[in-house]
This record gives C-alpha cells, sequence and structure tokens, in this order.
C-alpha cells in the first residue's frame, strides 16, 4: 500500500533552473527510505515539499490519502540541527508538540518518560538543552518527532554534525524505534553507509531528479557486522560512482 | 578576582582621599569636600529631609518604566509581527527617535502641567525606544529551522510569538531593558529641572538658587544610587532568565 506519493513535483525559483525537477516517488507503509545526493542538490526541498513546508510548482503529494497542502500532524519532522528551545528543560522539549495545543496529560507524560529511557536519557530529563552533548541533544529532538507517534517521519541530516561512534548509537536508536512503532520514514542524507545501513530503499538525487532506486537487501536488525560484509561495500561503491559520475 | 576587588576598593578610597586635599583648598561652594557631602547626605536622610524626593523621584522613574518599555514592548511585538506596520510605521519611529526627547520636556509641561503626569510622560517616551528597537529586532530574528518547527507543529501565529519568538528574543528585550532603566532616571530628572518643586532633580535646581552645593552633591549621589539600584536589578532579572540554560556557556 503506497503511504508517501509524490507526483510529478517541480520547485523552483524564477530565472533559475528547478531546484526540484519532476520528482516521482512513492513509500509503502512502514519502509525506511533514504534520499541520498551531494549538497544542493535539492534534497532539502523535496523533503519540505513532501512535508508541506513548502508548496510545490506543480505536481501534488499524498499522505496516507490525503493530499498534503500544509504541515500533517500525522508526519514528525527532525531537522539538520536538534532545534531544541535553550529556555525548556529536556522533558518540556519533548511535551513541546503536546504543550503547545493542550495541557500534557499524564499519559503523554508516561510516553515521553518512555522515549527518554528509550534514548537512554532519563536521567536528563530536568536539565537544560545547553548542559548536554550535541549527539544528546539529536535525540532529544527525535523523542519530540516522535511524542505523538506520527506514522510518517522525515528526517533532514539529523546526524551529520555528530561523530562515527555517537552516530552509529543514533542510528541503532532510530532503527529500533521506528521498527517499534512501523514509522514510515523519509531520511535525507549524503553519508552513502549512512543511507545503506539504514534504509530499506536507497534514492540518489541530482539536480532536482531522483537519477537511481534501489532496494537494500540486508538482513533485519541490523548489526555491526553488516557494515563490513562484502555486499554492504559493493551497494556503498556502487553509490558512490553514481553520484560522483551523476548518472547510474 | 578578589585581587580585582580590592584594587577596587584601593582606587576608590584614593579618589575620595585626593578629592578630600583638593577641596580643602577650595571654597565650599565650588567643590565641597566629602566629609561634608556625606555629613549633609547623613544629616538629610536621618531627618527625612529627602524622603518625599527620593519617593517622588523613584515613583516618576518606575512608573514612566513600566509605562515606556510596556509600551514599547507592545508596540515591537506588533511591528515585529507585522510586515505591513513595521513598513509603515517605521519612517515615524525613525523621526521620533532623532527628535531630542528632553527637548519634549518643556512641551510636555504645558500639556500635562507641572505634576507628576508630565515627568512620568517624558520618562515613558525616553523608555519606549530601546525597548521598541530591541523588541522588534528580537522577535524577527528568530532562527529559521525553529520556525519551521513550529509550523510544523502546527502552532498559529500566537503560540508562535508566546512560545517562540519571545522567550527566544528575551535577552535581547532584557538588554533593552537595561538601557531604559538608566535614561530613565535621565528622563524623570530633566523633567524636575524644567518644572516641579518635588524631587530629586528639583532639590539639584532649587540647591543651585541656594547656593548649597553639598545639597546638590548629596541629590546627585541619591540619583546615583537610584539609578545604579535599578540597574542592577534588571541585571538580575537578566541573570535569573540565563541561568537556567548558559550555565554551560559561562564555565
Amino acid at each position: 500500500m503506497e503511504f508517501l506519493t509524490m507526483n510529478n513535483l517541480t520547485y523552483g525559483y524564477p530565472g533559475t533552473a528547478p531546484v526540484v525537477d519532476g520528482v516521482q516517488f512513492t513509500i509503502k507503509k512502514g519502509e525506511f527510505h533514504c534520499l541520498l545526493g551531494k549538497s544542493g542538490c535539492g534534497k532539502t526541498t523535496l523533503l519540505k515539499l513532501a512535508a508541506g513546508l513548502l508548496q510545490p510548482d506543480q505536481g501534488s503529494i499524498r499522505l496516507n490519502n490525503k493530499t498534503v497542502t500544509e504541515p500533517s500532524p500525522e508526519a514528525g519532522f527532525v531537522f539538520q540541527s536538534p532545534t531544541l528551545l535553550e529556555w525548556k528543560t529536556v522533558l518540556e522539549n519533548v511535551l513541546l508538540p503536546v504543550s503547545l495545543h493542550r495541557k500534557p496529560t499524564e499519559k503523554d507524560q508516561e510516553r515521553a518518560a518512555m522515549l527518554l529511557e528509550m534514548i537512554g536519557l532519563s536521567a536528563h530529563q530536568n536539565r537544560y538543552p545547553t548542559q548536554l552533548s550535541g549527539g544528546q541533544q539529536s535525540r532529544v529532538a527525535l523523542a519530540r518527532a516522535l511524542i505523538q507517534k506520527p506514522s510518517m517521519l522525515f528526517l533532514d541530516e539529523p546526524f551529520a554534525a555528530l561523530d562515527a561512534i555517537t552516530r552509529e548509537e543514533l542510528q541503532e536508536d532510530l532503527l529500533k524505534i521506528c521498527h517499534l512503532q512501523n514509522t514510515t520514514v523519509l531520511f535525507i542524507t549524503h553519508d552513502i553507509a549512512e543511507a545503506v545501513y539504514l534504509s530499506d530503499h536507497v534514492a540518489v538525487m541530482e539536480k532536482g531528479r531522483i537519477i537511481y532506486q534501489e532496494k537494500v537487501e540486508l538482513e533485519k536488525p541490523r548489526t555491526l557486522k553488516i557494515r563490513y560484509g562484502s555486499y554492504f561495500n559493493r551497494f556503498c561503491l556502487t553509490l558512490r560512482q553514481i553520484m560522483s559520475e551523476g548518472n547510474p | 578576582m578578589n585581587q580585582i576587588r580590592l584594587y577596587s576598593l584601593v582606587l576608590f578610597i584614593f579618589i575620595i582621599g585626593f578629592w578630600e586635599i583638593i577641596a580643602g583648598n577650595m571654597s565650599e561652594l565650588v567643590l565641597p569636600a566629602p566629609t561634608v557631602i556625606f555629613l549633609t547626605l547623613l544629616e538629610g536622610l536621618i531627618d527625612g529631609y529627602f524622603t518625599a524626593h527620593i519617593i517622588r523621584t523613584m515613583l516618576e522613574i518606575v512608573l514612566g518604566l513600566l509605562l515606556g518599555s510596556f509600551l514599547g514592548f507592545a508596540a515591537g511585538i506588533v511591528m515585529g509581527e507585522s510586515e505591513f506596520l513595521r513598513k509603515l510605521l517605521s519612517p515615524y519611529v525613525i523621526a521620533s527617535q532623532a527628535v531630542p526627547k528632553l527637548a519634549l520636556a518643556p512641551l510636555f509641561i504645558l500639556w500635562f502641567g507641572f505634576g507628576m503626569t508630565s515627568k512620568v510622560v517624558i520618562t515613558a517616551l525616553i523608555c519606549f525606544f530601546p525597548l521598541l528597537e530591541n523588541t522588534v529586532s528580537s522577535i524577527q530574528h528568530v532562527d529559521k529551522q525553529k520556525l519551521e518547527l513550529f509550523r510544523m507543529l502546527k502552532a498559529n501565529r500566537w503560540q508562535t510569538l508566546i512560545h517562540l519568538k519571545i522567550p527566544a528574543g528575551m535577552p535581547g528585550i532584557l538588554a533593552g531593558l537595561r538601557v531604559a532603566v538608566v535614561l530613565a532616571v535621565v528622563g524623570a530628572v530633566v523633567g524636575e529641572f524644567i518644572g516641579g518643586s518635588e524631587g530629586l532633580g528639583a532639590l539639584i535646581v532649587a540647591s543651585q538658587g541656594m547656593m548649597d552645593t553639598p545639597l546638590m552633591f548629596a541629590s546627585l549621589i541619591l540619583l546615583t544610587i537610584i539609578g545604579m539600584i535599578l540597574y542592577q536589578l534588571v541585571y538580575f532579572v537578566e541573570k535569573r532568565w540565563e541561568k537556567p540554560y548558559m550555565k554551560e556557556k559561562n564555565k
């Protein structure tokens, strides 16, 4: 069943080549998709279009059989930077999507506590974002995106600024949580290994178009060993060549 | 850190001592000695001569500050939020800021009389602009990704303002308040200079007439103390606001 469909999506600024150029893309329920591309290829714009933060010039987006014209309450978004509110505690930040619209209930509190437990930040719930490390801040941002149990999650290079080991830990957390909740994910990155490791499907974007799509045939759950297996590395190499040559 | 405090104290004693020596060779009318000023101050405080003046000036400063900064803050929010109003009103704001506001004091006395109202209005007018300017620019320069986050969370304009723009702009807004506090003292005193029989500013004018220079210095010291207390108060509020989340940065 198709969950997210982008149909002939085009977006651009007058007088220049379109940033997103006729993109055709579908994601099925519960799948994890990565969109890979060099910076400036239009991947962030595509993600914002999909999330309803931008309006396409042409084409349409459907999420769960509804046309997207504005941000959907079903979707969560994780930005490049953690975008935590410095004046709120970790717990308050996680609860922000709820507290903006109503008073958090006992159940919301429980869910926030559960998410913090999962990302290993229970002990820090009353601290402030500036007192946390970069990795911890990204974790809080992830928990905040998940508090309302979104069926669709958009992530825009959320781990780009982290060191390799922390990034791997966060990738594990993300996979675990998404698997538990059967979340459909569209993940943007420029890191080839990250894309292959995380996703069920990898797509490569260049100059506003999707130039390559392939299913990743790796066992689940992912293990550390996978990262060093021959299939994984061959896959990465293929993607690397596609990205540098600009055509498959 | 403690050494700096010690040096600071030594410097203070040195200045006072130097002043005392110089004043010894001069007429009290020109430069009264610190001891004389201090005695005048103490005497005035004990027999309650200053009390009414202090209360009056304080009241003018506080009322003017509250009124001016509240209006400045509110106008700043409105102008920060609405591009139309910002563009419409900014020429007037710049023009009215270019007018030396103290030069308007006589006009306000004419309009609002010799009582407290005219001084409060002058003070409020002076406090209005720092708050307006800082609020407008602070709430406009909020992190773009955070604004997108709030759009994603389906926050309406009001919620975005209350939960994001104002708290995020708070350091800038409080910095404006700090400027306003210092200016408020100036506003109240100048108002009293021009017309008034009560208040520390009026007392300075009166002491000039009476050729009572020690009294003038005593009033100046009182004004300085009031200004410093208010400044410290705002500084304290600012630190309290920043404390929880700036802790790490200060280390």
